[in-house]
């Protein structure tokens, strides 16, 4: 009998806590061909799970065999919707458990996994769908449909179409919070039988830094220089170009676009760093001399003046005027806000050097079988350390270490990481004070790009606290953006450890906290030998 | 045996019926509003999980002190907002300005003075 009890309760208990709701995935239509249109439902079912008012699903593509075109909300009337993407990282599941277990695997991302959650993938974008509803959803209530269209899989570097979309987690809540157990229709989506493909499609890989692809655009032209071919690039830096003939030769270019909203990211002060040295050291342009760069190309891009006379102390100074929101009275061409200096070519000789002078070879020529296909390489002016632009890969667009007659090394490629503390609070006074707190040693310059809420707060002040043979800088970049930092032209005096910047701002309305009132963008350092020093925050 | 039995399952029915705060030491407060009670004894919850402009929190403490609120991006988890709260044991009715913030996917976190995490949740700024 008291098996026969327990059994009772067992199930009973089994009952009450494995009801479980799923994630459907799935094609709306058939597709059979390169270039066809893929509709794919995400789908909530409730099985025996609890009401579901909170929906969020994060699932993953392959960006080198789909591409998105747009996604349309299903949600139901009076819900909320939103959509998240980020190209380039992949999701790793939680170690030793079940993939197919939605709601283990989004408390792991949630709560366990911290930076290891997702890794860079560049072959893989993520996307995240969110649905609020205040009542519960239908049992078989989509969520969205999503367009991808179909990639050739030639030199993509995947033999098929297998798991080209896979779900990740799913976040499903009850009105109180409550977590619903969930599971997944399928490990990941597969295709069969598509075909076509190098067929006449001519694609176009660019090659940037800069992780938002979707803001460059290409154009081609053919030899009497007359436009026959723009466009953009998908979220994977790839265009597919058709009506191009074999056997003739084209010219390519990329472009970035002017309205972007980080290009006031671009020149920093490790670009202002190594720009310096240069001009203290060298001067002396492609020929090499005392140069400090590691590449000739470093020599244009770091011409913001524009004279065609290599990197001067007029460069320098130019930049620093730049970041301290000074006008020089001179026109620069040095990225920034609403201002591009785009220079592109050929992967393969991209930043070559002949006869002394930086070449951006842009021409290509279509051949049957074997040329379908361009790495196009794209560069920023002022941006030495390529922050947002390619790094030569070419062997003649390096300066060999022999070309060196300085003892230091300054290159853009060391970079080290240092944790510093930012933080903000409201004081006695009811300001709030926002504190940039460092122990780095040895840095010449830093710079922080402090994002603030114009509505709520209005800036009062910026306490430095950097030395006393510091360049200090602060200036509103732009309305509620503002631009703090430090500078030592002579390359030997260091930012003063402790809190070198505390910027005082007073709120325009009763608060009681500044969660989310102030967040930083650019946030780095930079040591006298041109390190750059990557801040990270716990 | 039949009584002894059906004296035992009712005893487990009614055990299991029973709400767990009966079990706890009743720490309600009548002003926070139903989307924002926390059931457990620490955690950080969002009014919405779709948030515009600005966004209810509650933040409910197990002591008096300082804590952090941090805000980090979805993907790469990386911090981008951080603020200091001199806060109450129990409920703590705060809120979340994310106007500046950019449209994207966040996790927003409780850790101690030292960083050591009490609450997630995630939210999204649309």
């Amino acid at each position: 009998m008291k098996k026969i009890l327990l059994l009772l309760v067992s199930v009973m208990f089994t009952l009450s806590s494995y009801g479980q709701s799923s994630i459907d995935y799935s094609p709306v239509n058939t597709v059979t061909q390169v270039g066809d249109t893929l509709i794919m439902k995400f789908q909530y079912f409730k099985v025996d799970g609890n009401d579901l008012t909170l929906g969020q699903l994060d699932f993953e593509y392959n960006n080198k065999l789909l591409s998105y075109i747009s996604h349309e909300s299903q949600a139901p009337t009076g819900a909320s919707f939103a959509r998240n993407n980020w190209t380039g990282y992949k999701y790793v599941p939680k170690a030793d458990s079940d993939e197919d277990d939605m709601d283990v695997q989004y408390i792991y991302w949630r709560d366990e996994a911290g930076n290891n959650s997702y890794e860079a993938g560049a072959d893989w974008s993520v996307e995240r769908i969110t649905i609020q509803s205040a009542s519960a959803l239908e049992n078989g209530q989509e969520f969205v449909k999503y367009s991808f269209k179909i990639k050739d899989k030639f030199n993509s570097g995947y033999s098929d179409y297998s798991d080209i979309i896979k779900v990740n987690w799913a976040n499903y809540q009850e009105s109180d919070g409550t977590q619903i157990q969930t599971t997944r229709s399928k490990d990941g989506q597969d295709l069969s039988g598509i075909e076509g493909g190098n067929a006449g499609a001519f694609v176009i890989n660019l090659k940037t830094a800069n992780s938002t692809k979707t803001d460059y655009s290409y154009t081609i032209k053919n030899g009497a220089g007359e436009s026959v071919a723009t466009g953009t690039f998908d979220e994977s830096g790839q265009a597919s170009v058709t009506g191009l003939e074999n056997d003739i030769t084209y010219t390519a270019e990329a472009n970035l676009a002017e309205d972007v909203d980080y290009l006031d990211e671009v020149v920093t002060v490790s670009d202002l760093a190594l720009v310096f040295a240069e001009a203290i050291g060298a001067g002396s342009g492609p020929s090499g001399g005392s140069t400090t760069f590691d590449y000739f190309i470093q020599d244009i891009m770091g011409d913001v003046v524009g004279d065609n006379n290599g990197v001067d102390f007029q460069d320098s100074y130019e930049i620093l005027a730049y970041l301290q929101g000074v006008d020089s009275s001179n026109t620069n061409l040095i990225t920034q806000d609403g201002q591009t200096e785009d220079y592109s070519g050929i992967e393969s000789t991209y930043g070559a050097v002949a006869n002394d002078v930086v070449t951006f070879v842009k021409s290509f020529t279509p051949t049957d079988g074997t040329t379908n296909a361009i790495d196009l390489a794209h560069g920023l002016r002022g941006d030495v350390n390529f922050s947002h632009s390619w790094t030569p890969s070419v062997e003649s667009g390096g300066k060999s270490t022999s070309a060196r007659q300085s003892s230091a090394r300054y290159s853009k490629t060391q970079s080290e990481d240092a944790n510093i503390d930012l933080i903000s609070e409201i004081n006695d006074e009811g300001q709030v004070v926002f504190s940039i707190n460092s122990d780095v040693e040895g840095m010449v310059g830093s710079q922080f790009n402090i994002v603030y809420d114009p509505n709520v707060l209005s800036l009062e002040n910026v306490i430095f606290d950097t030395g006393n043979t510091m360049t200090n800088f602060s200036n509103i970049v732009q309305n509620g953006i503002v631009r703090v930092g430090s500078f030592n032209q002579e390359l030997n005096s260091t930012v003063k450890e402790g809190t070198p910047y505390k910027l005082i701002f007073t709120p325009l309305e009763t608060i009681d906290n500044t969660s989310g009132l102030i967040s930083f963008r650019v946030k780095e350092g930079v040591k006298a030998d041109g390190t750059k020093i990557n801040f990270i925050i716990q | 045996m039949k009584k002894l039995l059906l004296l035992l399952l009712t005893f487990t029915i009614l055990i299991g019926c029973a709400k767990d705060d009966e079990f706890l030491e009743p720490i309600t407060n009548e002003e926070i509003p139903q989307s924002l009670q926390i059931k457990e004894l620490i955690g950080i919850k969002l009014e919405n999980t779709i948030v515009t402009d600005r966004v209810a929190m509650n933040v409910k403490l197990p002591l008096d002190g300082k804590y952090r609120i941090k805000i980090r991006h979805g993907i790469n988890n990386e911090l981008i907002s951080q603020e200091m709260i001199d806060a109450e044991e129990g409920d703590n009715l705060l809120r979340v300005y994310v106007a500046s913030l950019d449209k994207s996917g966040y996790m927003i976190q409780l850790t101690d003075e030292f960083h050591n995490i009490l609450g997630n949740q995630s939210f999204v700024v649309n």
